[in-house]
């Protein structure tokens, strides 16, 4: 056969582009496996083989006499996040709004609201925990403090998607028959955006018990605090026993606040 | 004249939504009151006491800056556990990411099973994963990338096999037809097309995975976190602060270098 | 030869497919299946290919019951029967290059075809199979840069590149405007003349059936309604087939004939 396939077109930019790619992909493994330093001897030892032994049959033979405070804890912990996911749900409508380029035409002010939800954002809630843990003392109003503020990041820029994405037409209408700014936003913007506003909320409420399920680690109160101790002590049946009921609890959570989310949408 | 006639609308919405709508207000309201009494936390607390709070919040500050050098070792540590776990989370959620996908794995009994393992999972702090195995594997990064694997492979899969689910499955019936095996079916009608999606949840996931290997030292599995965690110890604010401030720089960078490699993707 | 032989197919639901068929399909015939949407046309030609299993009876393509075959026997009957779809079925990220060679996957082994490692002779048959349907400067496009017609082209050399001795071709025109429909048309029926490929196209339009047909067949409600040379069917025996009077819709226009 006389049928020679064309070359395959090249640019030499993409070429470059990828030879780079593949280069900076290279050198970052090489960095990493040659400096990262695992300690082999210790993980492959005898007393890993023990750790086994001994922690793997107690993890799995939860500690039920521990039931009550782990739900106690546990009821707290849940507590934690409704409070903050609720304080953040409404913190987050007015910078939502600030950074909604529909609403505040002025481009320096939205890149502002930006960077402070973008700032927020790159903190982990354990962090925050910290830091409030050492302004407000060890109890769950570090916690509620810290989901309050971490989960405002998220939803400030959800929420100001969902403004963005609004028909603008209605509020065109609105301004027409003579409405105040006060009329536009309570009969224009608000009906349109509150579905998702609540969904948004609810969704991050969901994620809120989980992270402050971890909270008490650092001292912010909830079932972290146990996790703690019950560690401390070596006590793996407990460990067991709270991790089964943070399982239940959040897949419940996660259930209901399912439900509840479909209906709304 | 008949009653409807005399009928005049005395509110905007119909009577039952009134009646969902108040009780479901009643209900938020009522729970936050009960949440807030209990945890003894009152939002409103933190605006009264902004004076007293920013004052022990000074404590942190100026940070230390003499400590910079101390920070960068553990730091790379932290990186150096994101991208070995989110490496091999990568391959190994691959053959899972096709199990949970109904699309692919049309048996039912695999699939629903499959889902289960994988809700289970997702459920599991990534604390309780770094505890778990510092106490089987001793402190240290082995036990941090362990856990950040497990972690990592739940949210992949998941993210992953929704992507399956809603690929065309037109491509792949053309390539059954014209006699390709399942794994050549995979590769040729599948792959390419879920192929930037994957690369770019792989990036998140490293995102994600560079924040929660900064809290696992907390509890000993190597990384940054441990360093916080003794400074904390000793009180040492001003370092901390160095620490969180270093963490927030490279935690921004790696998101904007992340995120535009993923904006050249799809 | 294709040949039906009682052939039935129940779906779990409990619809009837195909009721009691017994067709013989001749080498080199170029059939057009035509009748209503949901009168069996699609389930008549998918069951040949074995897309869909018929629940009784014997369907034989190339001497063999194809009824029985399963895993590496159902491939092998698949590399010999091709297929085009309405909706062309071409992966759209991938370049036009990379979709046909896929028509060479039934012969290729896994493990190569995975490292695209196909022998030379597989490549110069795909570049040549896309410059029979005039599209081979568009080799290394990406699918969805194309348009339509180019795409229902490219799926045309798919379909050669696996040397098929049939082509299934499930309302290949429905997607595309009346000239292109042609165009399509006029690829299939001349690979259908040079190469003496048995070809069995499922339409809707009955100006293209009597035009491009050898042979048709009408369908309704999973049965064989006519069986007859194109040369003999009229428009009153459509209207047969279809239970009512003919429409606009099911005339495609476009060129009448050059």
């Amino acid at each position: 056969m006389s049928n020679q396939l064309p070359p395959k077109p090249r640019t030499p930019a993409k070429v470059v582009k990828r030879v780079i790619i593949l280069l900076a992909v290279v050198a970052l493994y090489v960095w990493t496996f040659s400096s990262v330093n695992i300690n082999w001897e210790r993980v492959f030892s005898e007393r890993t083989l023990e750790n086994i032994n001994r922690i793997i049959p107690q993890f799995f033979d939860p500690a039920w006499a521990e039931t009550g405070t782990i739900l106690v804890k546990m009821v707290e912990t849940i507590f934690i996040a409704y409070t903050g996911s609720l304080a953040a749900a409404v913190l987050a409508i007015p910078l939502a709004f600030l950074c909604a380029s529909n609403m505040v035409k002025n481009k320096f002010l939205n890149t502002i609201g930006m960077w402070i939800l973008g700032a927020v954002r790159a903190f982990p809630e354990i962090i925050l925990a910290i830091i409030f843990v050492a302004a407000v003392g060890p109890n769950p109003f570090a916690g509620v403090l810290a989901i309050a503020i971490g989960s405002t990041g998220m939803l400030g820029k959800l929420y100001s998607e969902v403004i963005e994405s609004i028909d603008m037409n209605i509020i065109e209408a609105l301004e027409a028959s003579g409405a105040n700014k006060m009329q536009i936003l309570f009969y224009g913007i608000m009906p349109q955006v509150l579905p998702e506003f609540l969904s948004y909320a609810i969704y991050r409420f969901e994620i809120d018990v989980r992270a402050s399920s971890v909270l008490g680690i650092v001292g912010a109160g909830g079932i972290g605090t146990l996790i703690t101790f019950a560690y401390l002590n070596r006590n793996w049946d407990e460990v067991g026993m709270i991790l089964l009921v943070i399982i239940i609890a959040v897949t419940i959570i996660d259930q209901i606040s399912g439900f509840i989310r479909r209906r709304l949408v | 004249m008949n009653k409807t006639d005399e009928f005049i609308p005395t509110s905007l919405y119909p009577a039952k939504t009134k009646r969902t709508i108040s009780i479901a207000f009643i209900v938020v309201i009522g729970f936050y009151l009960v949440s807030s009494i209990t945890t003894e936390s009152f939002i409103i607390n933190f605006f009264l006491k902004l004076g007293n709070i920013t004052d022990l919040v000074g404590r942190f500050f100026p940070p230390d800056w003499g400590y910079v050098n101390n920070v960068w070792p553990k730091l790379f540590e932290t990186i150096h556990m994101a991208i070995i776990a989110t490496t091999i989370a990568v391959i190994i959620s691959v053959p899972f990411c096709l199990l949970a996908a109904h699309n692919i794995t049309t048996n039912k009994w695999l699939y629903n099973s499959m889902r289960m393992i994988l809700n289970i999972i997702r459920t599991i702090p990534d604390i309780i994963l770094a505890v778990v195995f510092v106490g089987l594997f001793g402190i240290g990064v082995f036990s941090g990338i362990i856990a950040l694997i497990i972690f990592a492979v739940g949210i992949l899969v998941k993210l992953m096999s929704e992507i399956i689910e809603a690929i065309d499955m037109h491509p792949s019936e053309a390539i059954r037809a014209s006699g390709g095996n399942t794994i050549q079916t995979i590769w040729y009608a599948v792959v390419p097309q879920i192929l930037p999606q994957f690369i770019s949840f792989s990036l998140y996931v490293f995102e994600i995975n560079i924040r929660a290997s900064v809290v696992l030292g907390l509890v000993g599995a190597g990384g940054v976190g441990q360093l916080i965690n003794k400074e904390i110890n000793f009180l040492n604010y001003p370092a901390v602060s160095t620490i969180v401030l270093i963490i927030f720089a490279v935690v921004v960078v790696i998101d904007w270098i992340s995120g535009k490699l993923r904006e050249g993707l799809v | 030869m294709i040949e039906f032989k009682n052939l039935s197919l129940v779906y779990p639901n409990g619809n009837e497919g195909l009721k009691n068929i017994n067709i013989k399909i001749n080498e080199g015939e170029f059939v057009v299946i035509v009748g209503l949407s949901g009168a069996g046309k699609s389930t008549f030609i998918r069951s040949v290919n074995r897309l869909v299993t018929p629940t009784d009876g014997e369907l034989i393509v190339d001497g063999e019951d194809i009824l029985t075959h399963n895993g590496k026997s159902l491939r092998e009957l698949r590399k010999k029967v091709g297929m085009i779809f309405q909706s062309y079925n071409l992966v759209k990220r991938s370049t036009v290059l990379k979709n046909v060679i896929a028509g060479r996957l039934g012969y290729t082994g896994t493990f190569r075809s995975i490292f695209n490692m196909y022998p030379k002779e597989d490549m110069e048959l795909a570049y040549e199979n896309l410059k029979r349907v005039n599209i081979e400067n568009k080799l290394y496009s990406r699918a969805d840069e194309l348009s339509g017609g180019q795409q229902q082209r490219v799926s045309i050399a798919r379909v050669l590149t696996q040397k098929p001795k049939v082509i299934l071709a499930d309302e290949p025109v429905a997607s595309l405007d009346p000239p292109t429909s042609h165009q399509v048309m006029k690829y299939l029926k001349q690979i259908n003349q040079e190469d003496n490929i048995t070809t069995i196209v499922n339409l809707h339009f009955i100006d293209m059936a009597m035009e491009y047909a050898d042979r048709i067949i009408g369908m309704r409600a999973g049965e064989v309604v006519y069986d007859g040379p194109a040369s003999e069917v009229t428009e009153k025996t459509f209207e047969e087939i279809y239970g009512r009077t003919i429409r606009e819709d099911d005339i495609r226009g476009g060129e009448v004939n050059e």
